[in-house]
């Protein structure tokens, strides 16, 4: 029983492998709509070490999607930069702009914290919008070629599924390692009483800008991995209306937890698979299959899970 | 350039855009002075009451009775939401609340489409007129009618929360719920009197200002983004706070789009933002 | 332990089952397998009330094509999608239908970013895509693609033709910040010389402000003669209606996709003299009787009419040539496989459809010619027609 519980993680990713080339059918749409599952899990995963385990709000995750995305789309559309180098200087450029505003932002509490981060979004925005002449503007950019990595160029939608999940489990597993780290007992203490904390002599602003630049670098790689999969971006899909997206997510899935937020990604990308079935209706129903689960499941969809396994614990007399 | 008509214009076009988030900001800041919630449905509330509206005149319904029965129906649907959806998960952390709101508004925005469909629809203001001229510059009629009703709406809550009983007792609850609920005061009335009113207060500003806009089911969210920004630069409890603020955005926004740049007016404003929240983390007109 | 086991196991099965037992759409019991067409329509966010019209014009298209026996006997099947306004969506639908619909074509996307990220996908499955929205088809690049709708070029050349004509020289710009705004901007730069006007202003406005006093004010100062405004819907309205609050009433040029019965709703009332330029499916009894297209545009208007209650508009036409040439062009091969339907459609030549005569080449992916525009004014709550 023990051993299960050490290994459990293993099933996930089994299953991970094998969906596609079994009953998934090698199907290149089921992998087209996973790979977008997994860009998100990455983000939300990200937001969640800064909101569930940092306490700091943000509701302009995706400004570093774009970020990611911009460079890596302009660097190997315009400059003919490898998709893989392109991607690592999005990370560098994404990491260095959130050290910078980081520091000022994440002295705001709560709902002022979540408005500069709405602002700073809409900033990256108009941004993209307004320098046409790089970023293509509000048309967008085209021709962003397929990812490329050691000669091997990823086309086909079930190769880069296998790619964009490998990077997501990469991340996943980091993320537990940081959360299960003196660092990551640090960022909790820092969200459960951040003076308190100081009091302690922890320098709450240093952990608070590191994990604001780890999230915003795992988004910048999900924006390099969108780009190179959507072959053309546009600024649309990078506003607050999709980091709204994100919150909703974490909050759907399990907020602090990890595992809640991956759910939730993947609950809320494969959703529309079934609403979109009753089109008149798919944004009222939307709306109400969220009502649902969060009346019904305030701590998630995660949370459920938890308290069977508690369940479970209690009756086996452990 | 010798006439100075194009920047009165520039006053005149903040004004406008500034009392239509002075007016939105109100509405959401009485929410969260109350129930210390910040209610993203507010855009929706905001785009009922205009259509409901628009549904009732065109039956032949006249104006003034139009405009009471939508505001009285979206206090039903506010108070129906508080008490199905918001009530039992009361307890949640805020992040879940908001969450949940987010996700009212989804729905309710649904709604909307079914019932109003795609279109845009218009409304007439509220007095026929030409516009006013001044020094070459246009003003709308229906501005004063914004700048009126935000004006009388400050002086009633100004008297609720100052001067009557129930006033009294809701600030305390927003204040200290724990301490009010042991004085008697229920807590579960505030909730569901501050939803009925703030979802009023939003159809309120909605009718207000749809006949400057075009209204249509998505039209609730630049708004309530735009009253939001008004919210924290005033202050999240302070409404006289916001609707300075509101105005102040407006302006703001105008002179910046008239002056400085078309292009890149939504990038200045909202590094202005960002400027003002770092550098007042309260809002500038709070007490703090 | 074993429940959690459970759960998550269950968890996974109903994944499974979703994505592979069939929640299939609109199963058909013909005796020929039907040919599947593929709509992708802007059914909520802000595009949706276009997305509407495009949709009801595809509808009735492949009801009327079907009614009359289909297409080398099969029936035609429209599966369509929202693609939410939004790029990332737009893709989502486009590989169902490719990859899960099995399409063999697609219609659709009606704003130019939604219409880059399909016309990727259509390029790389090499399935042909017709598209209507102000999307420069680059036929080097894209293949696949097509445009139904005509090139956004003439919607600025045509009007500055009738501009000329009336002697109006001084032409400011205030466009919307977006895709529509880049495209006329530079539109109008590039053709201004051609007509002897001269560009001597531009502002950008926010699609969502409720005003834009402030832009047509310092505008105003440059003394326009007219003011080209390259936007659709709600915001045209809303430049129109600022313009007469302002007494500002000189003529406003608009775009196209304002030829629809619900933007004529939204600016009757209004001093400003709009101009917008169209196809011949907004005035149909002004079509000379001696053009081809007539016949056409009138009989489909009438049965638009007939089941809908509201006449057809630019983005119906679009979508009924759209089938149309599909159609022809399956007649044409035979077959369904996209490479031949591709160079099917781009061999076509002498095509009588709504929007015009269409000749396609390896270089010319719209078809239709400057002359296929028409310049309408308002009158009486009515269209009138200015230029033909």
């Amino acid at each position: 029983m023990e051993k299960l519980r050490k290994v459990w993680w293993l099933i996930p990713v089994v299953l991970i492998i094998l969906y596609p080339v079994t009953i998934g059918g090698k199907s290149a749409y089921w992998s087209g709509i996973l790979v977008f599952a997994g860009i998100y899990v990455i983000l939300a995963v990200g937001l969640d070490l800064l909101m569930g385990f940092t306490g700091q709000i943000s509701v302009g995750h995706a400004a570093f999607f774009a970020v990611g995305a911009y460079t890596s789309a302009v660097l190997t559309v315009k400059y003919g930069f490898s998709p893989l180098l392109a991607m690592f200087a999005g990370m560098f450029l994404s990491g260095t702009l959130a050290w910078v505003i980081g520091r000022p932002v994440l002295a705001l509490k709560e709902y002022y914290l979540a408005m500069a981060t709405l602002a700073f979004n809409e900033i990256i925005i108009t941004l993209i919008v307004g320098f046409e002449n790089i970023t293509g503007g509000a048309s967008g950019l085209r021709d962003i070629p397929p990812f490329g990595i050691f000669g091997l160029v990823l086309d086909n939608p079930l190769h880069y599924y296998y790619f964009v999940w490998a990077v997501v489990l990469m991340i996943i597993a980091s993320s537990v390692l940081i959360i299960r780290s003196p660092f990551g007992r640090t960022l909790v203490a820092i969200h459960s009483d951040e003076l308190a904390a100081s009091t302690f002599g922890v320098d709450c602003a240093k952990y608070k800008t590191r994990v604001f630049v780890l999230a915003n670098v795992f988004a910048s790689i999900a924006g390099s991995l969108f780009a190179h999969y959507m072959g053309f971006i546009a600024p649309d899909d990078f506003g607050v209306s999709t980091s709204v997206n994100i919150l909703v997510m974490l909050f759907l899935g399990g907020i602090g937890t990890i595992y809640g937020p991956i759910l939730g990604a993947i609950f809320l990308k494969l959703l529309p698979e079934i609403t979109y079935l009753v089109q008149d209706y798919e944004l009222l129903l939307n709306g109400v299959i969220l009502i649902i689960v969060l009346v019904f499941m305030p701590k998630g969809i995660y949370g459920i899970f938890m308290t069977l396994r508690n369940k479970a614990f209690a009756r086996a007399g452990k | 350039m010798g006439d100075i008509s194009h920047l009165v214009q520039f006053f005149f076009s903040g004004l406008t855009t500034g009392s239509i988030y002075a007016l939105i900001a109100v509405s959401l800041v009485i929410v969260y002075k109350v129930s210390q919630l910040i209610c993203f449905s507010q855009g929706e509330f905001f785009i009922f009451g205009a259509l409901i509206m628009v549904t009732l005149t065109s039956k032949g319904i006249p104006m003034p009775l139009a405009f009471v029965l939508s505001i009285l129906i979206a206090m039903a649907i506010g108070a129906l939401i508080q008490q199905v959806l918001i009530r039992p998960i009361q307890g949640s952390s805020i992040g879940a609340l908001i969450v949940m709101t987010i996700a009212i508004s989804l729905a309710l925005r649904g709604l909307a489409m079914l019932i109003w469909g795609r279109e845009s629809h218009i409304l007439r203001p509220f007095t026929q007129g030409s516009p006013l001229q001044i020094f070459g510059a246009t003003l709308q009629l229906q501005v004063f009618w914004i700048v009126g009703i935000t004006a009388v709406i400050l002086l009633l809550i100004w008297l609720f929360f100052e001067k009557t009983s129930l006033g009294i007792a809701m600030r305390a609850c927003a204040e200290n719920p724990l301490g009010a609920s042991l004085m008697g005061i229920s807590v579960q009335k505030t909730a569901l009197f501050a939803w009925a009113w703030g979802s009023g207060i939003g159809a309120l500003a909605g009718i207000a200002v749809a006949p400057l806009m075009f209204m249509q089911y998505t039209s609730g969210v630049m708004p309530m983004v735009k009253g939001f920004i008004a919210m924290s630069i005033g202050g999240l409890s302070s409404i006289v706070g916001s609707v300075i603020a509101g105005l102040l955005l407006g302006i703001i926004e105008s002179y910046t789009i008239g002056v400085i740049s078309s292009k890149f007016s939504d990038t200045i404003v909202f590094a202005l933002l960002m400027v003002v929240l770092i550098a007042r983390p309260n809002g500038l007109f709070s007490k703090s | 332990m074993k429940k959690m086991l459970a759960i998550t196991t269950l968890f996974f099965v109903m994944f499974f089952l979703t994505t592979n037992v069939g929640l299939t759409q609109g199963t058909s019991k013909a005796a020929k397998e039907p040919y599947v067409i593929g709509g992708i329509f802007p059914l909520t966010g802000g595009l949706s009330w276009l997305g509407v019209y495009k949709k009801k014009g595809a509808d009735l298209k492949v009801e009327l094509i079907n009614k009359a026996g289909g297409v080398n006997g099969h029936p035609l099947e429209l599966i369509s999608y929202d693609d939410q306004s939004s790029p990332e969506q737009a893709a989502k639908v486009a590989q169902r239908l490719i990859s899960k619909d099995k399409a063999i074509a697609i219609i659709g996307t009606a704003s130019v970013p939604v219409s880059g990220a399909v016309a990727s996908l259509g390029n790389k499955y090499k399935i042909p895509v017709i598209i209507g929205s102000g999307y420069s088809v680059d036929p080097q690049k894209d293949k696949f693609i097509f445009n139904s709708a005509h090139k956004t070029d003439f919607a600025c050349a045509r009007p500055f033709q009738y501009f000329k004509s009336k002697g109006i020289t001084k032409v400011a710009l205030l466009m919307p910040i977006g895709s529509l705004g880049e495209l006329g901007s530079n539109l109008a730069r590039k053709y201004a010389p051609a007509y002897g006007i001269t560009i001597i202003g531009e502002e950008k406005f926010d699609i969502k402000a409720p005003d834009v006093t402030s832009q047509l004010a310092k505008l105003r100062t440059l003394n326009p003669q007219a003011i080209f405004s390259f936007c659709t819907g709600e915001p045209a309205a809303l430049v129109a209606r600022n313009m007469s609050q302002m007494n500002m009433n000189i003529p406003l040029l608009v775009s196209h996709g304002n030829a629809n019965p619900g933007f004529l709703k939204l600016v009757s009332n209004l001093t400003v003299p709009v101009i917008v330029p169209a196809g011949r499916a907004a005035a149909p009894e002004e079509v000379p009787d001696n053009d081809p297209c007539k016949k056409v545009v009138v009989e489909f208007s009438k049965a638009h009419m007939q089941k809908y209650g509201e006449p057809a508009n630019y983005y119906s036409a679009e979508m009924v040539d759209a089938i149309d040439l599909i159609a022809a062009a399956l007649k044409t091969t035979g077959s369904s496989d996209g490479e031949k339907l591709r160079e099917a459609i781009e061999k076509t030549k002498g095509f009588v459809g709504m929007q015009g005569v269409y000749n396609f080449s390896p270089t010319d992916h719209h078809g239709t010619v400057l002359d296929d525009m028409m310049v309408l004014g308002i009158k009486d709550g009515k269209w009138k027609v200015l230029l033909k």
